[in-house]
């Protein structure tokens, strides 16, 4: 291991961080069949990154964690800044091929969704050389832009740099007690495009003593496999619905060292069940892909979180501020009561933002896509309580529109909102319980669920 | 004006009921046109349903579901074909 822990205080981070923290035999990677090192996974990097076009920006739609990273990889050792998308729209795509027009996409396979031009992504490792050191990248350099679904249901890009992605693994590797005489082997089951995926599954390695998954992890017999292939002591990363499957099938792991869950909230008979039935320990990280990973906490055993070191919180008028070195400071849209600055308890989401499926949307955003659609006259989504829980809750939404069947809304809705989103019921009114002022009261809207059966 | 949908068999009306069921939707069983998409505009299923519907095939049937499985997206494009598949199969 080379400087990966504890020599650099995230307090006053240095100006140039190496790209992979790791020696050159110690493995980043492995897939059901291959075992990736650190010097494999860095020649591989520089082969990609001498054939990559010119370009500031780079859609990077990989599916496979290994050539996620390597293709980030690359495009860092290029100075060119990565924009990663969990999985996008048709929407999505072309209003990011607006927006990023002298951008390329870097995929698998030809995209015939995106106007962009796509690169083939390749893991060529004979091709480089991987031997000498990584070379160090500002930390000030801009290494990605991730999005997130804006009011408007537009992407809106959130800015990481190279130097706080760098802190935050650190951080997190310390968190979770990972040592580098026994290297973690990571299981994820979260794409790595998402801000929880590329912070705990597909960056960790890089300056961490972890190897990470790359393969089909969905499924339980496919997370089975996959924690079959890697050695003790194993993690799995996942999110509560996973878990939530993995509880309710019969698949017998491998002994787990630990679970992390994110993207929703995790009950405490969920994490209490899970850590008896796997010997293990559950936790929960708290994140906002604004700032990265925030706080952590043990689920049956606290019920504050405790923010990773280095980060701090803030009440300000009407939310929380949060601090993180080398990240400009973010607010959190979540409610948040503040024990002190680096304690915290989760009250809840706001009024307007929901969250399923480790995506989020607001319900006037969702509203505004359904108005947009030709011969809809008013409309309104509304989201049950237990959205983020409950693995079958759905938004309903209920519609004005005399000249259009249920299918054809249905239809135009799914070309503009992301699957999570869709509502599962579609109910058509003569008119909405709008008041005076032409609202919508909370009260009336409550009655609707009760009138039209909404669990 | 609906238009006509392919016949269902035993089968499949079998499981257009667990679908309907463990997925809670708003429709009656028999009108998913077995030869339609599930997943996609139609019927709107995302992946968390995905990961629901392979667990009740799992007890219902004694049929894991896997991603690595080349079948993967052959398999659930459609009623007939989910169908198809469980028959091979199933273990109960």
């Amino acid at each position: 291991m080379s400087a990966a822990c504890g020599s650099s205080s995230p307090f006053s981070p240095p100006d140039r961080l190496p790209l992979l923290g790791r020696a050159p035999e110690d493995e980043l990677y492995r897939t059901l069949s291959v075992r990736i090192t650190a010097g494999q996974f860095l020649a591989a990097a520089r082969a990609l990154a001498a054939r990559l076009p010119p370009a500031p920006y780079v859609v990077n739609l990989c599916h496979n964690r290994l050539y996620v990273a390597v293709g980030f990889a690359a495009a860092l050792l290029r100075g060119q800044v990565s924009i990663l998308a969990g999985d996008p729209t048709e929407q999505w795509l072309k209003a990011l091929a607006r927006r990023y027009p002298q951008a390329y996409v870097l995929a698998e396979a030809p995209d015939l969704r995106v106007a962009l031009p796509v690169h083939i992504v390749g893991f060529e490792p004979e091709r480089g050389q991987g031997d000498d050191a990584p070379p160090l990248l500002a930390a000030d350099q801009l290494a990605a832009l991730v999005l997130t679904s804006g009011s408007t249901g537009e992407p809106v890009p959130h800015a990481k740099h190279w130097g706080s992605l760098v802190a935050r693994t650190l951080t997190a590797a310390e968190r979770f007690q990972f040592e580098s005489d026994a290297p973690a082997g990571i299981v994820g089951t979260v794409p790595s495009q998402h801000m929880y995926g590329l912070e705990s599954t597909l960056l960790l390695p890089w300056h961490a003593p972890a190897a990470s998954f790359c393969g089909d992890a969905f499924y339980p017999s496919d997370i089975l496999a996959a924690l079959q292939t890697m050695q003790e002591p194993r993690w799995l990363v996942t999110t509560p619905f996973q878990l939530r499957a993995l509880l309710a099938s019969e698949v017998s792991l491998p002994p787990l060292a630990g679970i992390i869950s994110a993207t929703a909230p995790l009950s405490a008979d969920q994490a209490e069940a899970a850590e008896r039935r796997w010997q293990t320990k559950v936790f929960e990280i708290f994140g906002a892909t604004e700032v990265g990973a925030i706080a952590t906490r043990r689920t049956t055993a606290e019920e504050e979180w405790q923010t990773y070191s280095g980060i701090t919180l803030a009440a300000e008028e009407g939310g929380v501020r949060v601090f993180a070195e080398g990240t400009p400071p973010g607010r959190l849209a979540d409610a948040i009561a503040l024990v002190d600055s680096t304690r915290f308890r989760l009250l809840g989401r706001r009024e307007d933002l929901i969250k399923r499926a480790g995506k989020r949307a607001s319900l006037a955003g969702l509203t505004q896509a359904l108005m947009e659609i030709e011969g809809v006259e008013d409309g309104i989504f509304v989201a049950p309580e237990n959205l983020d829980s409950e693995p079958t809750a759905r938004l309903t939404a209920y519609v004005v529109a005399p000249t259009r069947s249920v299918a054809e809304i249905r239809a135009a809705l799914s070309q503009k909102i992301e699957p999570a989103f869709l509502p599962r019921r579609i109910i058509k009114l003569e008119r909405l319980p709008r008041n005076a002022t032409g609202k919508l009261p909370r009260q009336a809207l409550r009655a609707l669920s009760a009138r039209f059966g909404d669990p | 004006m609906p238009t006509a949908i392919d016949h269902q068999t035993a089968e499949e009306a079998e499981l257009a009921r667990l679908l309907v069921e463990t997925l809670h939707l708003d429709i009656p069983p028999e009108s998913i046109d077995p030869v339609m998409p599930l997943f996609g505009d139609e019927l709107g299923l995302d992946s968390i349903d995905a990961l629901e519907l392979a667990l009740a095939i799992s007890r219902a049937y004694g049929v894991e579901i896997k991603s690595d499985d080349a079948r993967n997206k052959e398999i659930f494009a459609s009623l007939r074909s989910l169908a198809g598949y469980i028959a091979e199969h199933r273990t109960r």
